[in-house]
Parts: structure tokens; sequence; C-alpha cells
């Protein structure tokens, strides 16, 4: 018996149609974790890429030549334009669910801990005192940031759990 | 006849599951609710092909949303709100005239509940003979209503009027509908 068959027992109607194949496997493109989780990275390694492409910049002893600069900026926007196109593609065109936020979160906070570690190394090497605070500053923001998001997914996913456990309660529905 | 009222526990658990990342609850969802919104699509338009991109549209679009859904027990109106802007959308790009005659070839052709349809059991198939003629409001309410299954509450949510309105638009509708019928030799 199918679901619409046991939504109206008494429904003399005929049976919805199947639903299509193509649907069926356009859907599950749609909701693929793995395109979720390429995106993520994608536009995490343009983030980070441009922070530290940023720093690399930044703490260059000498003025650079004008063709290495237009090179450096154009790196730099490419990376913060993967990482604008992800966060874009990641809220409205393929959204992160309860989990994949969760997984998706603690991926951002290791790689923010990870390139804020690595740009404070960096500026503490290369550059000055008052740069390496200054990175570490912004890199403690990033990583506050990361873990502020990670504290709301793993708090929206305990919500659907209790609301999902609640449910099935009602219903008597086994896991 | 007492109003047709979905399984909203089942409804808002396959939501919710959806909303936490369970991707088999997806494959759920959509056998649950294809054949209502499919049914609808298809009266308001009056074509497969076109209830089928239509159809494709509208969960494509649930699935971007269903994040935001708060309310997982108004899942129904809620999809039904989607595939009537996919409607909308698709009658301004012009692919096909609103509420166009209804294409009888393949309608189902096994009888329908009368419920509070005047007379006895209607065949599905002037009941959508019937459907074409009547206005694209008493349509798309009889449609929402009887096809799809959509209570009252539901029906103002997607419609976007009081639930006095539905009723009312309701009523008129079957009573056009009788009439249809009656003039073309169906009163029984």
């Amino acid at each position: 018996m199918n679901e619409h068959d046991r939504r109206n027992p008494g429904d003399r109607r005929p049976a919805p149609r199947e639903v299509p194949e193509e649907l069926v496997r356009t859907l599950a493109r749609e909701t693929s974790l793995g395109r979720r989780v390429r995106h993520l990275a994608t536009g995490l390694a343009g983030g980070c890429g441009a922070a530290l492409l940023t720093l690399l910049w930044a703490t260059e002893p000498a003025p650079l030549p004008l063709r290495t600069r237009v090179a450096f900026a154009g790196l730099i926007a490419v990376g913060l334009a993967w990482a604008a196109l992800a966060c874009w593609t990641l809220t409205r065109r393929h959204p992160l669910y309860g989990a994949d936020r969760v997984l998706a979160a603690g991926v951002a906070l290791g790689a923010a801990s990870a390139t804020a570690l690595g740009a404070v190394v960096l500026a503490a090497v290369r550059g000055t005192a008052a740069l390496a605070v200054g990175t570490g500053v912004a890199g403690a923001l990033a990583v506050t940031a990361a873990a502020l998001l990670l504290g709301r997914a793993r708090g929206r996913r305990r919500a659907l759990l209790d609301r999902r456990d609640a449910l099935r309660a009602e219903s008597g529905v086994r896991d | 006849m007492a109003e047709p009222e979905p399984e909203k526990e089942d409804d808002a658990l396959l939501v919710v599951r959806c909303q936490l990342g369970e991707r088999q609850a997806f494959t759920g969802l959509v056998r649950a609710w294809h054949g209502p919104l499919w049914r609808y699509l298809r009266a308001t338009t009056g074509g497969d092909g076109v209830a089928d991109d239509l159809a494709q549209e509208t969960w494509i679009g649930v699935l971007r949303g269903l994040p935001k859904l708060r309310e997982p027990e108004r899942f129904a109106p809620w999809l039904f709100t989607i595939a009537r802007r996919a409607l909308a959308d698709h009658l301004r790009r012009g692919r096909a005239a609103p509420f166009g005659s209804v294409d009888l070839a393949d309608a189902p052709g096994a009888p329908v509940d009368p419920g509070d349809f005047p007379g006895d059991v209607l065949d599905r198939l002037e009941v959508h003979a019937g459907l074409a003629d009547l206005p694209p409001a008493e349509r798309e309410v009889l449609v929402l209503f009887h096809l799809a299954d959509l209570p009252t509450a539901g029906c103002a949510d997607v419609l976007g009027v009081p639930a006095g309105t539905v009723k009312s638009r309701l009523f008129r509708a079957r009573r056009m509908l009788r009439d249809i019928l009656t003039e073309r030799g169906h009163d029984r």
C-alpha cells in the first residue's frame, strides 16, 4: 500500500502517478551531500587561500613590481569569489540540512584554526610583532565565528532530533 | 463530508527528518505528495508534460526551502504555495494559455468519491471535463480541496484568502460543476 492509499483508505480514485525516475534522479542530485561537501571545500580553499595570500603580500619586505601586485590582487579576488559563490550556493541553491550544517561548521572550524595558526606563524616570521598580534586577533575572530556557527548548528540539530523523537513517539513509529 | 485531514504527524515527521538531512526521508516525502501535487498541476494546466515539468520545479523549490520551514505540520499548504508560484511563473512566461481546456485523451477514467459533489458517484473523466469549464478561481479551489486533499485552512493558506472565502468559493464551484455536468447529461 503506498503513502496515498494509506492517507485515504476509502478513496476510490486511481493511485497517483508513480514518481518519474528522472525526477528521482534530479532530486537525488539536488540533495546530494557530496555536492555540498565539494562546494564547502571550494569555498574554504578560496577564503583561506585569499587570507594567506593577503598576508604574504602584506609581509613582503620590499614593494612588489606592478605585475606581481596585479597577480596577487587577481588571485585574492578569485579566492574571495570562490568563497562568495560557495556561500551563495550553500545558502540558496543547495542549502545545508541539519546534519550537513554540523559537518560543514566542523570542517570550517578546522580550516579556520589551521589558517589562523599558519597566518600567525607567517606574520611572526616575515612581519613585525604588531602584524603578528593583528593577525592573531583576526584569526581568533575567525575561529570564534566558526565555533559559534558550529554551536548553532549543533543546537539546531539537537532541536530537530528532539522534534523527530517526539513525533515518532506520537505516531508510534519506531527507529 | 468530513474535511480530509492528511496524517499530519507522518508528514511532519518526514519533514523534520528531511530537515535533519536524512536522505531517505526525501524519497518518502516525494512519494507521499507527488500524486496530489501532480493532480493539482495537471488539472490547472491541462497537460501531463507541463504538470511533470512544474512538479519537478516545485520539488526543487521545496528542497531548497525546506531547511527554513519552521512549521513542519504546515508542509502541505507550503508545498502547494510553491506549486502555485511555479504555475504563475509558467503562465507569466506565456508557455501555456492560463487554465486552458483540459486534454482528456489520457485523463484517468476511474470513478471519484463524490464527497460533497452532487448526485451519485462521478467519473473522474467527467469531473475533469467539468473542471475545464470552470473559472480559474473556482477550479483551483476545487482541485486543492478534492484532488489534493487539502483541508479548508490549507486551501486558505495556499490561495491567500480567508477560510470563509474558501468555503464560499467551494460552494460556488460545486454548484457550477453540478450545473455543467447536468447540462452534459450526467445528472444521475
